[in-house]
């Protein structure tokens, strides 16, 4: 869609004007295909796709306007590449390439549908054929990504159209800074970030804190492993965020913005740019925005990659050029933060709420979600569950639900284990406790936390020592090192995870792993430290015997844990085939025809080759 | 001014002056390592903490850097706050197992012996504190030294852990060592000075009178420029060692005092 004249907006009424041309050029008629390009859909080819689509378009001899667009990320990774067709909201899922001519030739130009391609419900089997029929996406509720998959990230003009900066024009045109401030407070919004502070308080402290100029920052150092909700919404609707900082900025009085993005998401950090470059052009970035008295610009800043970087005093000092290292809070950021000033840091989802919070009231947001947390949340909802991918819930909604009816539960017909929430630092929830709300309170009180919304789901096979060493072994590695307790503590918990799992663990190395914990939470100087023993504590708390069988009858029960099971060969299952025999590298196993082979445990080296080679899974971990 | 409470103890204090300001003012002991006047505390080693009264809780906080600014209530002899300093030497043991100074420390605080094993070595006997890197590049004005790495990686050391060329060899960084890791060598006959472990050198000025060996040329002349004494007189007094120094001082005078006899 074209038409902007490139033409600086001066006024909010020339924005509204805008506005109005752009829908009004909009024909009744238009077919639309939406292309997923988020990072799911775009790690298995849909840029591609998009381009195929293009040049169908461009190709297509026909009367009706159609458009190709490549847009933010649908949710539904698992079946990605996902196409969408307008009008009827026709959801393709795994798209391939040969499949475009198809699609566009049946559905687009004959308003037919291509079966194959239509989501099958997982229970009854049933072809499904728009969006709102599928399960995963009923139980949501869009808010921070309520035009991703719907407005295309590099064109300003798409997220004008759906509304976009009409809550800044609000802001500019009838709120006080103290009014813009009240509404974010009566919607009840807190930090997505992690810590779950109220945003409205951090706000209006910076606001009253005394020195100038104050900074805005965007924290977009999104590192938890398997998590993308932040990078899925800078890829997929950026102008959302640079709202939110505009109108963030515009309450607390700040002038200068930063987006500090990790380096690696380079597509981020190219929609991100090329967002603001549109702004700039609109003035909607810039000197007197839209006629009015407040400037603001924004930069973008890539990190180096440190998860430590997260942490709002660390990424301070990375943006000022220092080693991305934590400070004491003791005095906080909003009194002197970036270059000593005051300064106020919110996370991405935080960022991109504001708008809705200003368009729809506080009243509306505080409507969604529980006593003590509002809204939605964003989760990336990984591990052995059958629909992974992005999802956005109103808050209170039980785990259970998203891993069940949204996550479509286990895959393979194995039973749940735990789901860890909080990312690094969170902890991981039992099945007993998988009714639990999910809001900020309530994950904490389980010995988890929010965090920034990343969900890993784990099944019967999970070794939960092992869930524990991996992520202290993740933390040790991105531990800044500046702090004793962190850096020698995590060391140390390592060296006894290392120890259990390897069948040496010793008497008394839980209430070792529950002594260095405590030290850590309580000395350690930064979040990152202070709940860098989470997963081990969690994990103890509800899997001790899980621990105490590694360590007492050196048996891992998740048969995880090398050398603490053992294989053999299922008497009755074996069809005496002797493709174990002559895989064994250790030639541990014996047999001959007709007979059931078995393993020879003094010679057997526990590789795993025969358990993996047998075509009737009669080789068994015991 | 704000008051401070600490076990019970009452001390006023300037505002922003921290607790352990408060402390050493009221004469109660809390250990330190990391801490160091003549720079900012950067409170890295954790072993200052103290319990702060937070009403209906109470907070682990570093006493070093924590800035007073209204009446407050501390508990520096409290069963969590020693169990949180020990607890963090203990660590501190475990990685530098032979520093005495460390020991000594350790010991004044009770604790004889660690429970952890050595498993982190990436500096032999250096407990990460950063006053060595702090006071090279504030006081010295030279960052010759840095941290590299990170988590147990990191490390003190000169850029790519080679020799320094901005290391003026003043050993600085040396006197600042809470734990003696860090010593000058002197070599005597290549007339050098060696920073250890970072095994910068600089060349000594010898005297001219007695062949001793002097500071390193870079160290007067950072002396001459900051001091203001800058002078072809004082200068030229420096081509000898302090002692022979004193000697044609002491020379001067007399023979100044014979000619106006």
């Amino acid at each position: 869609m074209t038409l902007l004249s490139n033409k600086r907006l001066s006024s909010i009424a020339e924005l509204d004007a805008q506005r109005k041309e752009l829908l009004s050029s909009r024909a009744p008629s238009t077919k639309s295909v939406y292309v997923c390009t988020g990072p799911g859909c775009a790690a298995k080819g849909s840029p591609k796709l998009y381009e195929l689509f293009r040049e169908a378009v461009s190709q297509a001899n026909v009367d009706v306007e159609i458009r190709a667009k490549a847009v933010g990320c649908h949710g539904l990774c698992e079946y990605g590449p996902i196409v969408i067709i307008e009008p009827g909201d026709i959801f393709y899922q795994r798209v391939e390439e040969p499949d475009v001519a198809e699609i566009f030739r049946e559905t687009v130009l004959g308003g037919r549908l291509v079966d194959r391609l239509l989501y099958e419900h997982p229970a009854t089997g049933e072809k499904l054929d728009t969006v709102d029929k599928i399960p995963f996406y009923q139980v949501q509720q869009r808010v921070a990504l309520a035009y991703n998959g719907l407005i295309d990230p590099t064109e300003i003009t798409d997220y004008i159209t759906e509304g976009g900066y009409s809550a800044l024009a609000k802001v500019l045109s009838s709120m006080t800074a103290e009014e813009v401030v009240s509404e974010v407070e009566a919607a009840g919004l807190r930090g997505r970030g992690g810590g779950g502070f109220p945003t409205a308080r951090k706000w209006r402290s910076c606001r009253e804190a005394e020195g100038s100029p104050k900074y805005v920052i965007c924290n977009g150092d999104e590192g938890d492993p398997g998590a993308f909700m932040d990078r899925a919404i800078m890829e997929g609707n950026p102008h959302s965020v640079i709202e939110g900082m505009l109108i963030g900025a515009y309450a607390i009085g700040s002038s200068d913005g930063y987006i500090y993005v990790r380096n690696e998401y380079p597509l981020s950090v190219e929609r991100l740019k090329l967002a603001i470059e549109q702004a700039k052009e609109l003035g909607l970035i810039g000197e007197n925005i839209l006629g009015s008295s407040f400037s603001f610009d924004i930069r973008i800043n890539r990190g180096g990659g440190a998860f430590v970087c997260g942490e709002s005093t660390a990424l301070m000092a990375s943006l000022e050029g220092r080693p991305g290292e934590p400070r004491a809070k003791y005095v906080h950021t909003v009194e002197s933060g970036l270059w000593e000033k005051p300064t106020n840091l919110n996370n991405v989802e935080t960022w991109t709420n504001v708008p809705a919070i200003i368009n729809r009231g506080g009243e509306w947001f505080a409507g969604i979600g529980t006593e003590k947390s509002k809204g939605t949340k964003v989760f990336s909802l990984v591990g052995k569950v059958v629909n992974t991918g992005l999802v956005e819930v109103p808050m209170g909604i039980t785990l259970r639900q998203i891993i069940d009816e949204i996550g479509g539960g286990i895959p393979d017909g194995k039973r749940f284990k735990a789901v860890q929430t909080g990312g690094p630092s969170g902890g991981c929830i039992p099945a007993e406790h998988l009714d639990a709300r999910v809001d900020f309170d309530e994950l904490t009180k389980l010995g988890s936390m929010m965090g920034s919304g990343g969900m890993i789901v784990m099944d019967e096979d999970t070794c939960m020592v092992r869930v524990a060493k991996y992520f202290t072994d993740f933390l040790q590695k991105e531990s800044c090192g500046k702090c004793t307790p962190c850096r020698e503590g995590l060391a140390q918990m390592l060296y006894i995870l290392d120890r259990i799992t390897d069948g040496e663990g010793q008497v008394g190395d839980v209430e070792r792993l529950e002594g260095l914990a405590e030290l850590m939470e309580g000395t350690a100087l930064c979040a990152l430290g202070k709940t860098a023993a989470n997963p081990v504590i969690s994990t103890i708390r509800y899997f001790r015997d899980e621990y105490d069988a590694h360590i007492k009858e050196k048996h891992c029960p998740a048969k995880e844990c090398r050398g603490l099971f053992r294989y053999e060969i299922d008497a009755d299952a074996c069809k005496s085939c002797g493709i174990c025999l002559q895989n064994c590298p250790a030639e541990a196993i014996t047999g001959e025809k007709k007979v059931p082979y078995v393993i020879d445990q003094e010679k057997c080296t526990l590789c795993g080759t025969c358990w993996e080679k047998c075509p009737f899974a009669a080789v068994l971990k015991v | 001014m704000p008051t401070v409470t600490i076990d019970g103890c009452k001390v006023t204090v300037k505002k922003d002056e921290t607790i352990l300001d408060a402390a050493r003012k009221a004469g109660i002991w809390i250990p330190t390592l990391c801490y160091h006047p003549a720079v900012p505390s950067d409170a890295s080693c954790r072993l200052c903490m103290v319990e702060l009264d937070r009403g209906d809780w109470r907070q682990l906080v570093t006493s070093c850097n924590y800035p007073v600014r209204r009446d407050i209530v501390v508990y520096v002899s409290s069963e969590r706050a020693e169990a949180a300093r020990r607890g963090v030497m203990e660590l501190l043991l475990a990685r530098a197992p032979e520093s005495g100074e460390l020991k000594a420390l350790a010991e004044r605080m009770g604790v004889y012996e660690t429970r952890y094993p050595n498993v982190t070595e990436s500096q032999r006997n250096c407990i990460l504190c950063g006053l060595c890197v702090s006071v090279c590049e504030q006081i010295i004005g030279k960052a010759a030294i840095g941290f590299a790495g990170r988590g147990v990686d990191r490390a003190v050391a000169a850029p790519f852990r080679q020799p320094s060329e901005d290391c003026i060899g003043c050993g600085a960084c040396a006197a600042i060592c809470p734990v003696g890791t860090i010593k000058i060598r002197i070599h005597a006959d290549e007339q050098e000075v060696e920073i250890s472990p970072f095994k910068s050198r600089a060349k000594l000025l010898v005297c001219e009178q007695c062949g001793a060996l002097v500071a390193s040329k870079q160290v007067s002349e950072q002396a001459l420029t900051r001091s203001n004494l800058n002078s072809e007189e004082f200068r030229a007094s420096l081509r000898l060692c302090p002692k022979c120094r004193r000697l044609q001082t002491a020379g001067q005078l007399g023979a100044a005092t014979f000619y106006k006899k």
